[in-house]
């Protein structure tokens, strides 16, 4: 793959950035990491489908997560109030593609999210995924046009998943 | 000795024990998911010969599948030999179903067709097709199963309000039918069964629950429920036998308020639906849109998303949703209902989680709940406590202003408990075994 070693370390630190945004509810700081034209996708199972043609948990395109964001930045979310205590590892980050004409590459990862639902059980849930990003570069800084996170458990039913995945 | 339920549920309040307790929870699933009609699915989903859905009728594992003489049939979904299970996934096709055990195996109409190794096998296979639910029947696509099979028909069931509902959604459709093919989400909650029909048609809740989707989104709840007392003409509707609803019809300002788009973004449905019904008939469906309501015991009819609420255990349930894809209607307009769906349900929309965790906080609340008679251990026929004690709840609100119609409705301002009394008043005469 054209990529060196610098942009890898680069693209990994970026990873790192938005995950720990994610963790710790930092809405504003976590959406202003997206592109314009971002899609945000939580697949009904496996991302083997086109999401226009059936549901998904989450098909976010920039309008919609502005929204989510929005609403999670009330204070009156009570699926979020208060934020859950999350921390999430990200690792086996492989750059899966790279589009030197588009500025873009597809980095996959895998990722567990471990998140307590203080809002009222306060269980510890457990999120295992894999996730597609696809980073592009703007002017400059690296920006997400699309996440994808493929649950493991996707298709099961699934406890509240009001948080950033 | 069973529970005693007139003592628990009064006209104006029930008691907290009837969400946690594991008696109750086990009458539930005999007298209302046994001997009761059940909502199992839709025909559309089982669009082909030999395509099959699984789902649970209270306890009882099922298999939905249309057979090669396009019946829609509801089998058991445990292989008559030793009880396996034969089908794990949510969806699939098959021209037989094979059991992994033994390899017996069965007709897509639940006949039992092979046994390996028939020389030690001296059954009668006629007598060893799949178990089915005593009665299985429809309404517009919509398959009921009654598994004990000793229930009045299903339009006794339905009665007059429950048809007329999934009339109201079915004729939204330029071809009278719906589809259900855009796959279901299930959502996993802490809670008792009961919280679901109480919230998903409970009219008071909506401006503090989801506070938050109403001052980040327009919606037109606006104008049908958030006006609060006397701020709108919406009505919360006990329609009979179980079934209630909000009903929206009276506040909506425009036509296609219920879709949020104006006639010019969805004019392929329109003139569909005006060459269907007629000008007049049409432009009456259009600004009516699509019931908010809850047909006894498990299906929610929201508005264009349909629910089932799955009873897991006393303080745990699946409310499980997909969209309603409209038979007659163009791919952009189906699509649009899909995104409309992923906005407001499941796990990450943003109107059901509110809901959820509210449920769950409920069910934090009535941990300890016992009835009086249990405390002080008192008999239960002589109903001490029903009058006071604790973990009692309050449904009372707008009792005092209901009215009920010629056809003996009886309806409340939106924001009464009407719709939960009509829930309760039906469950208690269910589980006291008077139906």
């Amino acid at each position: 793959m054209g990529i060196d070693e610098a942009t890898r370390r680069e693209i990994e630190a970026f990873l790192f950035l938005e995950a720990r945004l994610a963790d710790e509810s930092r809405y504003e700081a976590w959406v202003g990491l997206m592109a314009d034209d971002v899609h945000y996708w939580v697949p009904n199972g496996r991302a083997d489908y086109d999401p226009a043609t059936r549901l998904s948990y989450i098909n976010d395109n920039r309008t919609r997560l502005a929204t989510r964001v929005r609403q999670l930045q009330t204070g009156l979310r009570h699926a979020q109030t208060p934020a859950s205590r999350m921390r999430r590892t990200v690792a086996n980050i492989e750059v899966l593609a790279v589009d030197d004409a588009a500025g873009e590459v597809t980095v996959g990862a895998n990722q567990v999210i471990y998140e307590v639902a203080v809002q009222s059980t306060g269980e510890l849930r457990l999120w295992p995924g894999r996730v597609t990003f696809r980073l592009r570069r703007v002017d400059g800084a690296w920006r997400i046009a699309s996440k994808v996170v493929e649950l493991i458990t996707a298709g099961d039913s699934l406890p509240n998943l009001t948080f950033l995945l | 000795m069973t529970t005693n339920y007139a003592a628990l549920i009064a006209d104006d309040r029930v008691h907290g024990s009837l969400y946690v307790d594991t008696d109750v929870y086990a009458e539930e699933m005999d007298r209302i998911f046994t001997r009761g009609w059940v909502f199992v699915g839709h025909e559309s989903e089982v669009p082909g010969r030999g395509d099959w859905v699984t789902r649970k009728l209270g306890r009882e594992p099922v298999i939905m599948v249309r057979d090669r003489t396009d019946t829609v049939h509801v089998l058991a979904n445990r292989c008559s030999h030793r009880g396996t299970a034969l089908c794990w996934e949510a969806a699939g096709n098959a021209r037989s179903f094979q059991c992994t055990y033994h390899a017996w195996t069965f007709g897509l109409d639940g006949r039992l067709k092979g046994v390996p190794h028939p020389g030690g096998f001296h059954g009668d296979k006629a007598s060893l097709g799949l178990d089915r639910p005593g009665q299985v029947d429809s309404y517009r696509g919509f398959v009921f199963a009654n598994v004990s099979g000793d229930a009045p028909p299903l339009a006794k069931h339905l009665g007059p309000g429950g048809t007329e509902l999934i009339d109201r959604l079915c004729d939204l459709s330029p071809t009278g039918t719906i589809r259900i093919d855009g796959g279901w989400i299930g959502h996993r909650v802490a809670s008792n069964w009961k919280m679901w029909p109480e919230s998903d048609n409970d009219g008071y809740h909506l401006g503090w629950v989801h506070a938050s989707m109403v001052s980040t989104t327009d919606t037109y709840y606006e104008d049908t429920v958030l006006g609060g007392e006397g701020g709108n003409k919406s009505l919360a509707s006990d329609l009979g036998d179980g079934h209630f609803e909000l009903d929206f019809r009276p506040s909506y300002k425009t036509e296609l308020a219920w879709l949020g788009a104006p006639r010019a973004k969805v004019a392929g449905y329109c003139d569909a639906m005006a060459a269907t019904y007629g000008a007049e008939r049409a432009e009456r469906l259009l600004w009516d849109g699509p019931p908010h309501a809850y047909i006894f015991p498990n299906l929610f009819l929201g508005e264009m998303n349909l629910a089932i609420v799955e009873p897991v255990g006393p303080g745990v349930t699946v409310h499980r949703h997909t969209a309603v894809q409209l038979d007659g209607a163009d791919e952009a307009f189906n699509r649009r209902l899909l995104r409309q769906s992923e906005a407001a349900m499941g796990p990450a929309g943003f109107i059901v989680p509110d809901d959820a965790v509210t449920a769950e906080r409920m069910q934090a609340g009535f941990a300890g709940s016992r009835p009086a008679w249990a405390v002080s251990g008192a008999d239960p026929a002589t109903r001490a406590g029903a009058g006071g004690g604790r973990a009692w709840i309050d449904l009372s609100r707008g009792l005092d202003r209901e009215r009920t119609d010629s056809d003996g409705r009886r309806h409340g301002d939106v924001t009464d408990e009407t719709t939960n009394r009509a829930f309760w008043r039906h469950y208690r005469h269910v589980m006291s075994g008077w139906s």
